[in-house]
């Protein structure tokens, strides 16, 4: 039953559960999922509510975190410039944070808030759902995501050019 | 040197494709970035926020099925 799932909890610092490719074992968390969501009536919202049970279901070892509508409305009171991209998910990597901290490279993030509409919401959120489980045990992960946002930005470009329907994301 | 005008046309509309291309490839990945994109320096401090929020155990892991 999604009821019993367990959701497994790191303990101490910030990445002192995050291993090395070579050390960690599939089910030891790689990422701290955080959802911020102050509940506007947008599709981001409502592909979230509609979804989430799956999201934890497919990301069941790594932990989520759910600020909820009055912690959302707060951190959206102190990041004003962000008001209206949420739904926001952000994933901190706890490998990266354990050799670095926050200085560098330490996650990623998806506004859904920013997507205009159902499909394109729900397009963003499996994309994302696919990219968490794929790259779970990468080791340059930084790199990965820097390489398929170079590779996405010149084939949307390239659609365009040659005619073709705008892709589904940022179209 | 080009010798007519015709080339220089050619050579006018090839500068006028490639810029394009590299302004829609620019836009395009900006775009893509709102959207998606990596938490570096610049979130830092929020970063943290949200590390010391699950530390001092102000935030548990959901274990509901469903957003309420």
């Amino acid at each position: 039953m999604l009821q019993e799932a367990v959701v497994t909890e790191p303990s101490g610092r910030p990445g002192t559960r995050a291993r090395a490719e070579t050390e960690a074992s599939p089910s030891t968390p790689r990422f701290r999922i955080f959802i911020v969501d102050t509940g506007w009536d947008s599709p981001g919202h409502k592909v979230l509510q509609e979804n989430f049970g799956l999201i934890r279901e497919l990301q069941r070892e790594d932990p989520i975190y759910v600020l909820g509508r009055e912690k959302s409305i707060e951190y959206l009171r102190h990041h004003e410039e962000r008001i209206g991209h949420d739904p926001i998910i952000a994933v901190h990597d706890l490998a990266a944070m354990d050799d670095t901290g926050t200085a560098d490279f330490h996650g990623f993030r998806l506004r859904l808030g920013l997507l205009r509409t159902h499909q394109q919401a729900l397009l963003a959120l499996q994309n994302f759902a696919r990219f968490l489980r794929l790259h779970r045990q990468s080791t340059d992960l930084e790199g990965e995501i820097r390489r398929g946002l170079r590779r996405e930005g010149l084939a949307g470009a390239i659609e365009i050019v040659l005619g073709h329907e705008a892709r589904e994301i940022g179209g | 040197m080009p010798e007519r005008w015709s080339d220089y046309l050619t050579i006018f509309m090839s500068a006028l494709a490639v810029g394009y291309m590299v302004y829609e490839i620019d836009r395009r990945q900006r775009k893509l970035r709102e959207i998606f994109d990596v938490l570096d320096a610049e979130d830092a401090a929020v970063t943290a926020r949200l590390e010391d929020m699950v530390a001092s155990g102000e935030l548990q892991p959901y274990t509901g099925a469903t957003l309420v």
